[in-house]
């Protein structure tokens, strides 16, 4: 790569993007007048609401006690109410003769439950709707200085008072606060007075005296508020502002003509990539810092100005720590955004349909973005392992000052955001190297002549869409079958039906249906080809030496992701249904050997075969292993299969058979069960088991560290072997060979 | 100079499946001449010109440009030649000045060469009224004596027009006609595509008769005139073209 053209090309997109007035109304004029122009807004909007006078319609006012008085000469007492509320309270008469009216009282005299039912409700939404009042008031009976005990009945009398307030209203919410606060000051008086009528000391009600009190400094809070506020800020303008220039670099280009004439010069497709890459990567993290400096200009002024703050709201300026941190973070995340960007819209013909690709970017971000802002989200090594997430979670705990904790967890973000980085980065050099991407005729799709092509053009292997749409076609039915089939078993039996209608409805039959209709050789399609018997026993013996190694990874796994309460009762049913059992030969059958059959069918037949047309094996793995683990509906459960299913693939593809993939997949599962199923009577009895296995807990066994290292050794020299000397024999391989010289994974063969 | 063997470019189409936008196309191009390629709409040349100017990488096939194989050279060959076709349009935010010497800069001409030939070239194209002007605000004609100053700013010794000369004014149309002419005249191998015939007896050497990919009749224009005994060129194209498109059909009836 010349980076001296990668210079040029950056220099003339910067140019260029900066002489765009729609880019540069995203990139500087919006954040400049936004902030300002929202706060304004804010605070008209807030006074109205809050200056706005409300109209209080009082009904049966005359039964309220004159000592403590609510109402005075048609007004709120002002002893309950301050000034400014009380000139916004307007308090509405009742009309003596009103015939509605009476009724209205009179139904609350006869049954004061009518309070909440319907019919009252909607008398009192037409009156207040007729008479223009924002909140009814409704006192049925006299209200008196009661008896705290009724020296007949022995039951303490209770007058009371009605509020009703219309929610779909908010100038009625706003007068059912103000005239809620206003009754809340006028019942304190009113117990006190009775309470002194009847000489009981003041202290009684409240009963104990509870002092609460924050700790946290006020730097310490504000550092809080701050710093959830402003990672969520850099990464949504990050990821907008790398949108515009995105689209207008590609898609832009290829409609306005241009593109042809950048790709016949010397450049080659990686620099003129990598150009372009950079442009979007400054105009992103430049929207992002402007929209920073912007929103922390505009709140250090209204702050300013505010000489009492904000009530309720210890906020105070940002710390200059946190700027620093955001921007160190904004250049890897400004990377990832700007480059899935501009891979997504490289793919688009015209700026109009870039737009459309670039919203499923945004609807993936987004929840990314919001799981560091609910209150529970930590950063641990689980968190810490999910882009954008952990990286927002990082900025949390510097920006707070949690150094020790968060810097613990410095590595495991850094590694998932460079790799996310480095593989969108490689997506766009591909993007930009793919003719059918950067030439991409418009085309008429229809259902019918979509169908005629795939039935015209089937091969005798499938194509990598058929695997692809296999894979989401599995996920989307486990999703619904899993729900339609119901919760927990019961019984051993009910177990096994699911177990087998789960697995036949959502895995085989999609992929034997598939390899029948999308391929011209089902066979060959789904591997069923011979293998030779060492190879049968070597992949077994993979499978019992790999085990140890895979349970080791489990338990790193429950470590990271550890398991909820919920599984954790799930897994204690799920041992009950175990022990109805007839045998350990069912257990087997139905836990290990019919998913290995099926799942194998799918994932390293049909779907590993047709992804093999990408030329490179490894990616094919990697995509196949990607859907394996992906289909298994829990997390812990994905990331283990998923790395299973890696070495299934290279089993698949060395040797061209399923039948090795099926006896290494049915080992492991059955080696896990009864794992799962063994005892401390299995283990004394045998001194081969007790070498093998220990109990650090007493509860369940686990492989020794001796017999992980030993095994584990072994495996890999096995899966070595397999990679160095495939089983497959010259013969099949041939038979194997595409039409032009070319092998099914795309290597040139000796004869070619 | 070029030479073309056996070149083949297929496409997936949805509606038709395998679409072959070229079958096959040998022919051989020499300095100091102009070689035109003519066609009707969709006979394949703008996908052979792409091939040639290695935007598009064949399916199989080979051409060999100034001694270097679009297959196995394709930055040498961007170096060896200039393309200029109906879709290289040129920047709107960038005036003639900026886009001239930004192409002359990718090619890697030094600062001071790059200033004297943009000179030169400015002054031969009477372009030195736009130079600071954008893409944007120039008319069809100076955009397409921009992209032409563009594409042999590094003086390549193979060009390669797909259409100059379509949508342009009779006086921007001849402008453009005496320069590939000139080209030519300074040995310069040039690949002319057009379906203008007066323009492609005018200027072209030899030429290849294409449609559907195919190259239905190739040598020089008074081989051809004499090998179908037909004087005039259009009437010669038609008639090819029309024979072509006839046994076509019939071999689809059958």
């Amino acid at each position: 790569m010349k980076w001296s053209n990668v210079k040029l090309i950056f220099s003339r997109e910067m140019r260029d993007q900066m002489r765009d007035r729609r880019t540069l109304f995203t990139v500087a004029v919006l954040p400049i007048i936004l902030y300002p122009l929202m706060g304004m807004a804010m605070l008209q909007v807030s006074q109205f609401m809050r200056e706005h006078p409300t109209d209080i319609w009082i009904v049966g006012a005359e039964n309220l006690p004159e000592s403590p008085a609510l109402v005075v000469d048609g007004k709120v007492n002002s002893e309950f109410a301050s000034t400014k509320d009380l000139n916004l309270m307007h308090l509405v008469a009742s009309q003596e003769g009103d015939r509605e009216f009476k009724a209205l009282i009179q139904s609350f005299k006869e049954d004061p439950e009518a309070h909440g039912s319907r019919l009252i409700d909607q008398l009192l939404e037409e009156q207040m709707a007729r008479r223009g009042v924002d909140l009814a008031v409704v006192i049925p009976s006299v209200i008196q200085s009661p008896q705290l005990i009724d020296a007949e009945t022995k039951v303490a009398s209770q007058p009371k008072i009605y509020i009703f307030h219309n929610s779909a209203k908010d100038k009625s919410k706003i007068a059912a606060q103000r005239f809620s606060d206003v009754v809340a000051a006028w019942q304190k008086t009113f117990v006190q007075d009775v309470l002194q009528e009847n000489n009981v000391p003041q202290t009684l009600i409240r009963g104990v005296a509870v002092t609460s009190s924050d700790v946290a400094d006020k730097a310490g809070v504000s550092a809080a508020m701050w710093s959830k506020i402003l990672p969520f800020i850099v990464m949504i303008w990050s990821l907008t502002g790398a949108f515009y220039p995105a689209i207008d670099l590609c898609a832009g280009e290829k409609e306005r003509g241009t593109f042809e004439t950048l790709l016949s010069s010397p450049a080659k497709r990686s620099e003129i990539a990598i150009g372009k890459l950079m442009t979007v990567i400054s105009f992103s993290m430049a929207t992002a810092l402007l929209n920073l400096l912007s929103m922390a200009f505009t709140g250090l002024f209204v702050y300013s100005r505010l000489t009492g703050g904000i009530e309720g709201l210890s906020m105070g300026p940002p710390p200059v720590s946190s700027i620093l941190w955001l921007v160190i973070a904004l250049i890897p995340i400004s990377g990832l955004f700007s480059a899935v960007a501009l891979a997504a819209a490289a793919f688009a013909r015209s700026s109009k349909e870039g737009q459309y690709y670039l919203v499923p970017l945004m609807m993936i971000s987004m929840p990314l973005m919001m799981i560091p802002m609910l209150p529970a989200a930590k950063l641990d090594l689980g968190t810490s392992l999910i882009p954008v997430s952990g990286l927002m979670l990082l900025l949390r705990g510097l920006i707070e000052g949690q150094y020790e904790q968060s810097l613990q967890f410095f590595a495991p973000v850094c590694g998932v955001t460079l790799l996310c980085c480095w593989l969108s980065v490689r997506w766009v050099i591909y993007q930009f190297n793919s003719e059918t991407v950067l030439f991409r005729a418009s085309e008429r799709f229809g259902v019918g002549a979509w169908v005629k092509q795939i039935a015209s053009q089937r091969s005798d292997l499938p194509s990598v869409g058929s695997a692809i749409l296999c894979c989401i076609m599995i996920l989307v039915l486990s999703f619904f079958v899993s729900f339609s089939l119901g919760g927990v078993p019961d019984s051993f039996i009910s177990f096994t039906k699911m177990t087998i209608a789960q697995l036949l409805t959502t895995v085989l039959v999609p992929a034997l249906f598939m390899a029948l209709m999308l391929s011209k050789n089902p066979r060959k399609s789904l591997r069923l080809n011979t293998c030779s018997v060492p190879m049968a026993c070597a992949a077994v013996l993979m499978a019992i030496c790999f085990h140890p190694l895979f349970m080791a990874f489990r338990e790193l796994v429950m470590i990271v992701y550890p398991m909820t309460a919920d599984m954790s009762g799930f897994e204690s049913a799920f041992e009950k249904i175990l022990a109805g059992a007839p045998g350990i030969w069912a257990i087997l059958l139905v836990m290990a050997i019919l998913p290995a059959v099926m799942e194998e069918l799918a994932f390293r037949g049909f779907i590993l075969s047709g992804l093999e047309s990408l030329k490179n094996k490894w990616q094919a793995i990697a995509i196949a292993s990607l859907f394996f683990g992906l289909s298994h509906s829990i997390i812990q459960q994905s990331v283990i299969t998923g790395v299973v299913g890696i070495i299934l693939g290279i089993i698949a593809v060395e040797t061209r058979s399923i039948l090795p993939c099926i006896l290494y997949h049915a080992t492991h599962n059955s080696l896990t069960v009864l794992l799962s199923q063994t005892h401390s009577h299995h283990v004394d009895g045998s001194p081969f088991l007790s070498r093998m296995l220990h109990s650090p807990e007493g509860v369940g066994y686990e492989y020794n560290i001796v017999t992980t290292v030993v095994l584990g050794t072994l495996a890999c020299g096995l899966l070595a072997w397999f990679i160095k000397f495939p089983a497959v024999d010259k013969q099949q391989k041939s038979s194997s060979q595409g039409p032009e010289g070319l092998d099914a994974i795309g290597h040139p063969t000796a004869e070619a | 100079m070029i030479h073309v063997r056996k070149l083949r470019k297929s496409y997936q189409d949805l509606q038709s499946g395998q679409f072959k936008a070229l079958d096959g196309i040998s022919f051989d191009a020499m300095p100091g001449q102009v070689y035109g390629l003519l066609g009707p709409n969709g006979a394949g040349k703008t996908t052979a010109l792409r091939i040639l100017s290695t935007v598009l990488r064949p399916t199989s096939g080979t051409a060999i440009i100034n001694g270097f194989d679009v297959n196995e050279s394709p930055e040498e060959i961007r170096h060896q030649i200039g393309f200029v076709s109906t879709n290289t349009a040129i920047y709107d935010r960038m005036t003639a000045w900026e886009l001239v010497q930004y192409f002359g800069r990718l090619y890697g001409m030094d600062s001071e060469n790059l200033q004297i030939r943009m000179e030169h070239l400015f002054e031969r194209f009477q372009m030195n009224d736009i130079r600071n002007v954008l893409g944007s605000k120039m008319s069809t004609g100076m955009k397409q004596k921009v992209s032409i100053a563009r594409a042999i700013i590094h003086d390549p010794p193979v060009l390669i027009f797909d259409e100059a000369t379509s949508g342009l004014d009779i006086l921007v149309a001849r402008e453009v006609l005496r320069t590939v002419e000139q080209l030519a005249d300074q040995g310069k191998c040039v690949i002319f595509s057009s379906h203008i015939m007066t323009e492609v007896r005018r200027l072209c050497h030899r030429i290849a008769i294409m449609s559907h990919g195919r190259i239905l009749a190739e040598g020089s224009i008074e081989d051809i005139i004499e090998q179908y005994n037909e004087n005039d060129i259009e009437e010669l194209f038609y008639q090819i073209i029309s024979t072509h498109e006839q046994e076509k059909q019939r071999s689809v009836l059958s």
